[in-house]
């Protein structure tokens, strides 16, 4: 056991080799980096300076930004540089904002931690009674009706009803504020108003971040609370005379839960990265419009910084839902 | 005709007994019927003209100009305004005009007012117009249209990419396995956008283009499956069986497993089809999919959010999103159940 887990850890190594080097490659053929942005910056000037020569930078100093951004070297070597930097914790310069890419992710990851933790803790907390209930009220109104809601939320990916609460609840009925993660006077504050500020900004927000997750989980709870209902262990245990609720609450529960805990290792990507398309919508500075930001700015540094994070993240997740499913099932063997 | 085998009847009337997902079924299949013959509905064309003894026929035919019906310009007939031309008239002449009478690509626009304008059944807008004053309707049902089309094009390439290459991990397994789990990891880490962009920094991208790029990114999920699948059904005696009796690898994939992982296949697939048409709509939300003027529910959204006033832009879309994709998951949730019935006991 200890052997595959060990076997698996080292098996990211060269999935990240791979994952890196791929984007990196990439990012040296697109249009539209650092070096042309400048150079097309110096050429407004230019125009504006109204003297229109062909070329407004020369030659060497070209020569000069491209060593600067490291474009000067063949993308092996850079690529290697990068890596030997990355590995002394160092993830280099945004080229656009010029802070250090890791201060820039610092700063953002306390706001997706925040949405990230928040929806986790109402998922759980909401889906496991949910989904108990509904499997035991199989088939009656009360499933039926939440049956329906719940695909609702599972018709509409996230963002899209971020776009449809603002519309409703900010625009048309002012309720709610139009975005961002804090009000504009928020520095006036006393702490309490800021409190009740950053709840205010938060309560859309995080209803579009849960509706994606929330149905996959009650089903999945409901689902296989009714297998396990409906195994032998709890026909054995209702003939015995033990009563309904002690089967489900002592035997059916706990072995119900087991899938539920080794998706948490999956949650784990999501919880630090947020989504960008939800963050967009409502203008939050968290990892996902950072990434987005990035990319489409061509901010190299950035997006591989990002990408390194992202990528460990989600392969670390990988593993840690599987040790999660080895501890809690003892049947199971990875070989 | 197609004879079915009994188990595929079987399993036909057992999804027709689960009535949530078969009339959504019904539902989606209307939808998209309807969709397909758009042109009839909502079109700037006139359905039929009667003028001075002669039947004209414009929606499938080329354009007629004005001058054909005694209008005194040459180019493409405005059937509105002869519409209305023909009603003062008060002669034998008629146009049928179609329920919804504009096109997903004209504005129509008014002298006094600037459009977005809100849902008005006399000016047969009746989901509003757009911030261009485009009628929304229009525009919902053609970008329906091609969403579909689009998201059935791209569960045929990744289940075509998908089932070969997840077929033959799971059946030869071993270093070719390993190397295509590595390869297959890196590939679903690379952040798909940011390709998206780049392409289309490059060239504009089309219809193809993006169905391609789409599905470059998207055969990962159902090779997986087909390659966990295709493991556990090697292991089945009746494949030893037939190995014994020496039938060839080609014969076992194709004879034996693809037929008996078919189930799966299925039952992916209406969930593929909600997957695609909520990439295609996000792409066209954030401005990298399909170029302006196509009509799509993305960028029809991203007009909704810009301007939150015209709250019929973003409400149409999102009830029509809803409509789909929910018709679309029942469909599926049905399939599941027909092909995988789970029978519960219950207790009283």
């Amino acid at each position: 056991m200890t052997a595959y887990f060990i076997r698996r850890l080292l098996l990211i190594i060269p999935t990240f080799i791979g994952i890196t080097i791929m984007v990196f490659t990439i990012t040296r053929f697109v249009p539209g980096g650092p070096v042309e942005r400048i150079i097309a910056n110096a050429r407004q000037m230019q125009t504006a300076n109204q003297n229109i020569g062909d070329q407004p930078l020369s030659e060497d100093q070209i020569n000069m930004l491209k060593e600067y951004y490291g474009f000067d070297k063949p993308i092996l070597t850079s690529y290697i540089d990068w890596l030997f930097k990355v590995l002394k914790g160092d993830l280099g310069r945004s080229t656009r904002y010029y802070d250090s890419v890791l201060s820039m992710i610092i700063e953002r990851i306390p706001i997706s931690l925040y949405f990230g933790i928040l929806s986790m803790i109402l998922i759980y907390g909401v889906c496991i009674p949910l989904g108990i209930s509904k499997a035991i009220k199989h088939k009656s109104g009360f499933d039926n009706i939440t049956s329906i809601i719940i695909f609702i939320g599972y018709a509409i990916p996230g963002w899209v009803a971020g776009v449809f609460l603002l519309v409703l609840f900010a625009s048309k009925l002012n309720i709610f504020p139009l975005g961002g993660f804090s009000s504009d006077m928020s520095f006036e504050m006393s702490f309490l108003e800021k409190v009740i500020d950053i709840i205010w900004h938060t309560i859309l927000p995080l209803i579009a971040y849960m509706i994606g997750s929330f149905t996959v989980m009650t089903l999945l709870m409901k689902n296989t609370l009714m297998d396990n209902l409906s195994s032998d262990y709890i026909r054995t245990a209702i003939a015995k005379g033990l009563s309904f609720k002690k089967a489900v609450f002592r035997h059916a529960l706990q072995n119900s839960l087991i899938p539920i805990a080794t998706s948490f290792g999956n949650n784990i990507s999501i919880l630090l990265m947020g989504s960008f398309l939800i963050e967009k919508v409502f203008n939050i500075n968290g990892m996902g419009l950072l990434g987005y930001e990035s990319v489409v700015d061509r901010d190299y540094p950035v997006v591989m910084g990002i990408l390194v994070i992202s990528s460990l993240l989600f392969m670390i997740g990988n593993i840690l839902s599987d040790i999660c499913v080895a501890i809690v099932d003892p049947r199971v063997r990875f070989k | 005709m197609i004879t079915l085998s009994p188990e595929i009847k079987k399993k036909i009337n057992r999804f027709k007994s689960i009535k949530r997902g078969y009339y959504s079924f019904l539902i989606i299949s209307i939808m998209i019927i309807l969709s397909l013959s758009a042109e009839l509905f909502i079109n700037s064309k006139a359905l039929m003209v009667y003028y001075n003894g002669n039947f004209y026929f414009p929606t499938y035919q080329d354009m007629i100009p004005g001058k054909v019906f005694g209008l005194d310009y040459d180019y493409e007939t405005n059937y509105r305004d002869l519409h209305i031309k023909f009603k003062l008239d008060e002669n034998s002449n008629f146009v049928v005009m179609p329920i919804v009478p504009y096109n997903a690509f004209e504005n129509d626009l008014k002298d006094d007012r600037f459009p977005p304008f809100p849902p008005s059944i006399k000016d047969k807008h009746f989901f509003g117009t757009d911030n261009i004053g485009r009628d929304v309707f229009a525009r919902l049902v053609y970008g329906f249209r091609i969403a579909i089309v689009f998201s059935l094009g791209l569960l045929i390439l990744n289940y075509s990419i998908g089932i070969s290459i997840g077929c033959s991990m799971g059946y030869f397994g071993g270093k070719f396995d390993l190397f295509f789990q590595r390869i297959l990891e890196i590939w679903s880490n690379i952040p798909f956008l940011y390709v998206i962009i780049i392409i289309s920094s490059i060239i504009v991208p089309n219809f193809m283009i993006l169905l391609l790029v789409m599905a470059f990114f998207q055969w990962i999920q159902i090779t997986w499956v087909m390659r966990t699948v295709t493991y556990k059904e090697k292991e089945r005696e009746y494949i030893l069986a037939v190995r014994s009796l020496g039938a060839s690898h080609m014969r076992i994939i194709f004879k034996h497993i693809i037929p008996n992982t078919i189930s799966i296949i299925v039952t992916y697939a209406p969930f593929a089809i909600s997957g695609g048409i909520v990439a295609l709509t996000s792409l066209d939300y954030l401005g990298f999919g399909l170029p302006a003027p196509i009509p799509s529910w993305g960028e029809l959204l991203s007009q909704g959010w810009q301007n939150m006033d015209a709250w019929w832009i973003s409400a149409s879309v999102v009830a029509s999103l809803i409509i789909t994709l929910m018709t679309v998951t029942f469909t599926g949730e049905g399939i599941r159940e027909a092909f995988d019935p789970k029978l519960y006991s219950i207790y009283e």
